[in-house]
């Protein structure tokens, strides 16, 4: 049994190897001198490694990781206020005439982020709200909102119907139901909104681009612009502002995964 | 009762629609009158456009290009879905097996989703370039001929399918893993009573029970992979000579591949794939209906 | 586009209905302000910093116009957008240096206000550089500086092969030095032919080199040059990745000093001193003989349309302080461009000699825009550099891509 849960594991390691090979060929790149980069055939580990990128992105990019954080971790906060009500209406409430709905969300996640930004920029330049954080937040938020409304109403469709009503029978009022019952049991549904929320938010370009380029309000991946000229790229920068801006949000999820599974298995999932 | 019911639903829903509103309809509109006026540069900034009906959308599909877009990017979708999905599920499964590390590894599956598009298409680009790629000498040491996989039209469509099954794995794998996550436990047990194996467990239990969190990773994947066109963008330039351009590259590629932008095709473009996704979208309610009433 | 009454009236309505509650923090617009004290300048130049020569250049421009100024940096694809979008808002900034053969279209779209009408002065520039911003009789804008593209050559490659590069002077010559090169087992020349304006901008100087124009892209003059190029792909002179290359993935492929030749720009001399072995520059050869005309590079000093005329006068003073020769060899410099000033440039070249070829390359070059092609020049590149990949590719003849491409060019408007 035991054996069987350590070949587990080693099989889990090798998985999760490959797929963060490209991760590490990014790391590798960034750390490849410009000499090197194009070598036939490669290094596979940076032999002669330069930090130059990475001296670069110290000095130049660290101001910018408060404003990523607040950013996504607002979009977060505001997705779910939004669409987890609307999914508990729509799983469980199911009014009439919400199918339209539906198709308003597909539509919704269909419109390229680039006329999403385009139609933002006029209206956040007349309301003078372009370079500010809750406007990031507002526009990243509609990357995750309709996807959230779509996960959790799925999520919260498969809680058992007796539950609702046995809730009711004792007297529980529709604002109750939603918060001491559909809430907790779709935890995961909620979790897995949460999480893409947050990286959307993160790594998002196209919105950062056009609503906030200015100023010392910029997201971290805004920062890699300083590394792409008119002709030239500085790829140790610009692959280092990619690993610096990325490792700290690794950590995150790996805490909050292990947060989240210990919670699961603490609180029993049947409730 | 039922009124109130009614109105306690649509209360809940109400501030998701006044965001709707407010987030989607002009932007949305605005495509829409997009396509359906002739814009050049200067009445894009001073207006004034004439309005053409649907010339712009007459003009996309006579261009022999398109056809070939189509095909494109009805292949890149299905395989990349087909792929995604399966070794989505896959490694969902493999990871609801409890063993040291497992929700450590699992966190780390989503390191991709990290990085700004930029970087990871780069770095595939990188490593498929055909002089100095990564891929290119590892199958050198194999023995395997040099392959120009993104310089060369037999090839460029399916590098970059291959760099979105990677960036979509992730997302498949956390929504169906939460997705058997919430199948009880108790059922399992009845299942193990029952004698069954693990791999009938899987095919009589699991599977259907995951349907209704399957059909919406299909279908946001859906949704998700037609827009794409960044990856492809910036790995190919949907080239070499068109030969990965999906219908959103093209749509990009007019609107903004160019120094004179044709706003009117672009957006004719775009909203032949929101009409695809519609489609689709009936499809599942349909489904979904069904399956309501069954 | 947005002049959807409904949409626009409906919209407006939500967002005040909507966004009034939500307490967002408020700041100035991004763009142009109409106040008197201060001004915005936005250029392409995301690399500098505060700190940097260049914003000194502009605080000074601005102390002496007696304004303040706030400037602010984008990547060149998204300035473009981001002027137009400006544009629409009536937020344009006062004064905008953007990329060569944008202007044009800039012009044609009524953002940017000709020279005649701002009262900046291009007469000091050399008139093959600022032909590039001439549409309709009218200038638009003043360059502050240029670059262009030549070969780079690494010295001990062709040392090792035998190869003189003063002998290079035609087509006939190149192609016999690489075949030495390959002869001696070293790479030959690495370019981009990237399926984009990249590829065009690389692929004129052999264009105009082998006497062909942009007004016939079947010429047979083109077909040679398109020729030359796939040749050297047959021959394994360049390598296949030249395909999807971007100036700067050549460069790095040049760089591990496996190559003889790259053809890149007078930006990669910073580069090429650090790239650890010797190099040496020459011009690209014409087909028979004498230098090729490259396209330049570079970017023009504009002032927007703001519909104001005191604060146009003023932009255009903090424009022509730029543009200024003293102020512009300083900015020239830090972005190792050529002057555009024929005095200034023989300045430069008594300072570095090596720049020589440089301010040659730049005298021969033509405006990709010039000729009066103004905004029917990005609706002939395309079709150029779609022919050009088709060709590498091996999916048509260069016959069969040109007239192709030729059609699609006349085709637009």
């Amino acid at each position: 049994m035991r054996r069987r849960r350590l070949l587990r594991t080693a099989t889990g390691v090798l998985l999760t190897a490959l797929m963060l090979f490209p991760v590490y060929w990014m790391v590798n790149v960034s750390l490849t001198p410009p000499g090197k980069m194009r070598k036939s055939p490669p290094d596979f580990f940076p032999t002669t490694p330069t930090f130059d990128g990475y001296v670069r992105v110290f000095n130049e990019q660290l101001p910018y990781f408060l404003t990523s954080l607040l950013v996504a971790s607002g979009t977060v906060v505001l997705t779910l206020a939004l669409a987890a009500p609307a999914a508990y209406s729509l799983a469980k409430l199911r009014p009439r005439g919400r199918r339209p709905l539906w198709f308003v969300l597909l539509v919704a996640q269909m419109i390229p982020g680039i006329i999403m930004a385009l139609g933002f920029y006029g209206i956040y330049v007349s309301l003078g709200i372009t370079n500010s954080v809750s406007g990031l937040i507002l526009a990243d938020s509609t990357i995750a909102v309709p996807f959230a409304v779509l996960i959790l109403s799925s999520f919260m469709a498969s809680v058992p119907d007796e539950l609702v009503q046995a809730a009711r029978i004792d007297g529980a009022g529709a604002v109750r139901v939603f918060w001491s019952i559909v809430l907790p049991v779709s935890r995961n549904g909620i979790v897995t909104a949460a999480l893409f929320a947050f990286l959307w938010a993160w790594s998002d370009f196209v919105f950062a681009a056009t609503l906030d380029s200015g100023g010392s309000l910029k997201p971290l991946t805004l920062g890699i612009y300083r590394y792409i000229g008119n002709n030239n790229q500085e790829w140790n920068a610009i692959m280092a502002t990619a690993v610096v801006a990325s490792v700290p949000a690794a950590v995150l999820l790996v805490l909050a995964q292990r947060f989240v599974a210990a919670g699961i298995t603490a609180g029993a999932v049947k409730d | 009762m039922q009124l109130r019911r009614q109105l306690v639903g649509w209360a809940f829903l109400l501030p998701l629609l006044a965001y709707l509103l407010l987030s989607y309809a002009y932007p949305l509109l605005t495509n829409l009158d997009l396509s359906l006026r002739d814009n050049t540069i200067r009445t894009f900034v001073h207006g004034g456009a004439p309005f053409v009906g649907f010339a712009n959308y007459a003009a996309v599909f006579a261009d022999p290009a398109f056809g070939t877009a189509v095909l494109h990017t009805v292949v890149f979708t299905l395989v990349s879905l087909v792929f995604q999905y399966a070794a989505g599920l896959a490694l969902a499964v493999f990871f609801t097996r409890s063993f040291p590390l497992s929700a450590t590894l699992r966190a780390l599956f989503l390191v991709p989703w990290l990085l700004p598009l930029i970087v990871s298409a780069s770095t595939w680009a990188w490593m498929l370039n055909s002089e100095a790629g990564v891929v290119n000498a590892v199958l050198a040491a194999f023995g395997v001929d040099k392959v120009d996989w993104l310089t060369s039209p037999n090839w460029s469509l399916v590098s970059v399918t291959v760099a979105n099954i990677w960036i979509g794995i992730p997302f498949n794998l956390v929504v169906l893993h939460s997705g058997l996550r919430n199948i009880p436990a108790e059922v399992y047990e009845a299942s193990a009573l029952d004698g069954a194996n693990g791999w009938q467990t899987f095919w009589r239990i699991t599977f259907p029970m995951l349907r209704p969190v399957s059909g919406i990773t299909l279908l946001l994947g859906l949704v998700y992979t037609l827009k794409v066109f960044d990856i492809i963008w910036i790995m190919t330039r949907g080239g070499p000579s068109g030969a990965s351009t999906t219908l959103a590259v093209k749509s990009y590629e007019l609107g903004f591949g160019n120094m004179l932008p044709r706003f009117g095709p672009s957006a004719a473009v775009g909203n032949v794939l929101i009409l695809v996704a519609m489609v689709a979208g009936i499809c599942y309610v349909r489904v979904q209906r069904h399956q309501e009433e069954a | 586009m947005l002049r959807i009454p409904i949409a626009r009236r409906l919209t407006i309505v939500l967002i005040a209905a909507g966004l009034a509650a939500c307490a967002c923090s408020s700041q100035a617009g991004d763009g142009g302000s109409k106040d008197s004290g201060t001004y915005s300048l936005w250029d392409p130049y995301p690399q500098f910093d505060n700190g940097s020569e260049w914003v000194k250049v502009i605080d000074n421009c601005g102390t002496q116009a007696g304004v303040k100024i706030t400037r602010q940096a984008y990547d060149t694809t998204d300035l473009t957008n981001k002027v137009l979008l400006a544009a629409q808002q009536h937020t344009a900034p006062n004064v905008l240096v953007v990329d060569n053969p944008v202007v044009s279209t800039l012009a044609d779209a009524g953002v940017v206000l000709s020279n005649k009408d701002s009262g900046l002065a291009a007469a000091e520039a050399a008139p093959n550089l600022v032909a590039a911003a001439q549409t309709g009789g009218q200038t638009y804008g003043v360059p502050i500086g240029a670059n262009t593209l030549a070969l780079y050559y690494n010295k001990a490659v062709l040392r090792t092969a035998g190869v003189d590069p003063a002998a290079i002077t035609d087509w006939a010559s190149l192609d016999a030095a690489l075949a030495k090169v390959t002869a001696a087992g070293k790479k030959g020349i690495t370019f981009s032919a990237i399926g984009t304006e990249e590829g065009t901008f690389q692929f004129l100087p052999w264009f105009w080199g082998a006497g062909a124009q942009l007004t016939s892209l079947s010429s047979p003059e083109a077909a040679s040059s398109l020729d030359l190029w796939k040749s050297w792909l047959d021959r394994k002179y360049a390598p296949n990745s030249v395909i999807g290359n971007t100036q700067t993935t050549s460069w790095q492929e040049f760089a591990t000093g496996e190559y003889a030749f790259a053809e890149n720009g007078t930006w990669q001399r910073a580069n090429a001193a650090k790239a650890g072995f010797e190099y040496g520059v020459i011009p690209i050869p014409a087909r028979n003989g004498g230098v090729a005309p490259a396209p330049t590079g570079g970017e023009f000093v504009t002032v927007p349309v703001q519909g104001d005329k005191g604060t146009e006068t003023t932009a255009a003073k903090i424009a022509n302080c730029l543009v200024s020769p003293d102020t512009a060899l300083t900015t020239d410099t830090a972005l190792t461009y050529v002057s555009a000033v024929p005095a200034v440039q023989e300045r430069q070249i008594a300072a570095q000699p090596d720049l020589k070829v440089w301010v040659d390359a730049v005298k021969a070059a033509k405006g990709r825009t010039s000729d009066g092609l103004g905004t029917r020049y990005p609706r002939i590149s395309q079709p150029l550099w779609t022919a050009v990949q088709a060709v590498l590719t091996g999916s048509k003849s260069s016959a069969d891509a040109l007239s192709a491409a030729q059609a699609a060019a006349a085709s637009a408007k």
